[in-house]
């Protein structure tokens, strides 16, 4: 059973992909989390989800890099410089295909960075792809909680 | 041999003002009528209460004189000969030119300041521009994938009880959703190829243009194209630059070459006698009428149907675009049915 973190502030797409989870013949549970503060809240263990400490970490988080409040960008910068997160796989999934964002993305440690498509059949088969790559053909490192 | 009366009336007639006077008492020995009439004294008072270290006095109507002194011997007394040099053409160009040099430093600490304002305005325009291209990627794609996302939802949720013409109305939201969504991409292309950083580096143009060609053979597999890409060829640009504009034009060719039965597309370079190559883009496609030729290059302008040839009318701006970045030229030769070439250099 894979835990997926989904970081995204628009509901559409968020129903878009757990509509494409669902199809997929992977088992997940996906979390969601809206802006930057609530994913970082969730995988540090801080502010609101300080009850989380012992909680295992996501095996794969999916980061929107524009975001309320922290945008992604920073957010993994946090991740990355935290010794709880820093080897988290993080794909960004994003609309941006500006070169400036790809080229920060890999440069504060991002794993992959996939731009979301517009059809939701190339963008089912994008999460599908990502998932099976990351959840079971990648070995993902020992992280501190890991399942 | 002259008199001495002669040398005297040689000297007092001279235009140059000129005295002699003493080395030991400063004594004036004796001064011509040039001098008296430049310090506007007579002989006997300047004799009298003048000595021979004068200033050489301003002169009348602002001219200007310098005084040269020359030591000598007269009549066996150790004397200085005096002469007033004019100096006021000399003078005048001399502060012309310093009025010059002066209007100068204020050009140009006027053009450096203004080269100053339009940078930090250009700098704002260009941010403006950055963001508002990361909106145009980012915002207004997501709304986007919502209508084709639940769009595709709609006929997966409730296809089976929808009637065929409903099918077919969701199915077009989602095509238009799709061609919205290659006209956003291709307005961040154009807007890319404006703001990119450029780096020249050497670009070998027949590889390029065989793996481009080789894509778009894969891309649609059942159709039999000739392509004929001249070897060697090698261009001096951006590299990224350099295959934008080539993937357009050979699209374009392979677009407006689909309804020949026997489609040809040939990458060349012309002969262009030591100047900067001349690369060639030619295609037995559709054509188009000279008479437009002009027009091509603009953005959103488009001399097909879109339902014959579709396509966002972005693609040789962005051509253009980048041939201009590099400095070169590029233009285009058709007529109607008579495929089109298309020229660009990159100097």
């Amino acid at each position: 059973m894979y835990q997926i973190l989904l970081v995204e502030d628009n509901a559409d797409d968020v129903e878009l992909a757990l509509r494409a989870f669902r199809k997929s013949d992977l088992v997940n549970t996906v979390t969601i989390a809206r802006d930057g503060v609530e994913a970082l809240d969730y995988l540090l263990a801080t502010g609101s989800r300080a009850d989380r400490a012992d909680n295992p970490l996501p095996d794969l988080v999916l980061l929107d890099i524009k975001l309320p409040r922290i945008d992604g960008l920073q957010v993994l910068e946090r991740l990355r410089a935290n010794p709880r997160t820093k080897l988290v796989p993080i794909v960004v999934l994003t609309s941006s295909i500006e070169p400036k964002d790809l080229l920060t993305c890999y440069t504060l440690g991002a794993n992959s960075y996939v731009r979301k498509p517009i059809d939701f059949q190339q963008f089912s088969k994008a999460l599908q792809q990502i998932g099976s790559y990351w959840l079971q053909t990648n070995q993902a490192p020992p992280l501190p909680g890991t399942t | 041999m002259r008199s001495d009366d002669s040398y005297r009336a040689l000297f007092l007639s001279h235009p140059q003002p000129m005295w002699l006077y003493d080395r030991t008492t400063s004594a004036i020995i004796d001064v011509n009528d040039a001098a008296l009439a430049h310090f506007g004294v007579r002989r006997e008072a300047f004799l009298e209460t003048y000595t021979g270290n004068l200033s050489a006095g301003p002169g009348a109507n602002g001219r200007t004189f310098e005084i040269v002194s020359q030591p000598c011997e007269f009549d066996g007394r150790a004397a200085v000969l005096v002469a007033l040099h004019e100096v006021t053409a000399l003078r005048q160009a001399e502060g012309a030119l310093a009025r010059v040099e002066d209007e100068q430093r204020r050009q140009t600490t006027e053009f450096e300041e203004r080269v100053r304002e339009r940078t930090v305005q250009l700098q704002a325009a260009i941010s403006e521009l950055e963001a508002f291209s990361y909106s145009v990627s980012h915002d207004l794609r997501a709304p986007l994938r919502s209508i084709a996302g639940f769009s595709q939802a709609l006929i997966e949720d409730a296809g089976p009880s929808l009637s065929a013409d409903a099918r077919d109305d969701i199915a077009r939201i989602i095509a238009a959703a799709g061609r919205m969504d290659h006209l956003i991409n291709d307005l961040l292309t154009l807007s890319m190829v404006t703001r990119a950083e450029m780096t020249r580096d050497s670009v070998d143009v027949s590889e390029l243009a065989n793996r481009i060609v080789a894509e778009l053979a894969d891309m649609s597999p059942t159709r039999p194209v000739v392509t004929t890409v001249a070897p060697g060829m090698v261009a001096h640009g951006d590299p990224r630059l350099v295959r934008v504009a080539l993937e357009n034009l050979l699209t374009n060719a392979w677009k407006f070459t689909s309804r020949r039965e026997r489609a040809c597309i040939e990458v060349g370079q012309m002969d262009s006698d030591g100047a900067s190559p001349i690369f060639f883009v030619r295609d037995n496609g559709v054509g188009f009428d000279p008479a437009f030729a002009d027009k091509l290059f603009g953005p959103f302008q488009r001399l097909h149907d879109a339902s014959d040839f579709p396509g966002s009318g972005i693609g040789l701006a962005t051509v253009r675009r980048i041939v201009l970045r590099h400095g070169g030229r590029v233009w285009a030769e058709s007529r109607p049915g008579q495929g089109a070439s298309f020229f660009f250099t990159l100097q």
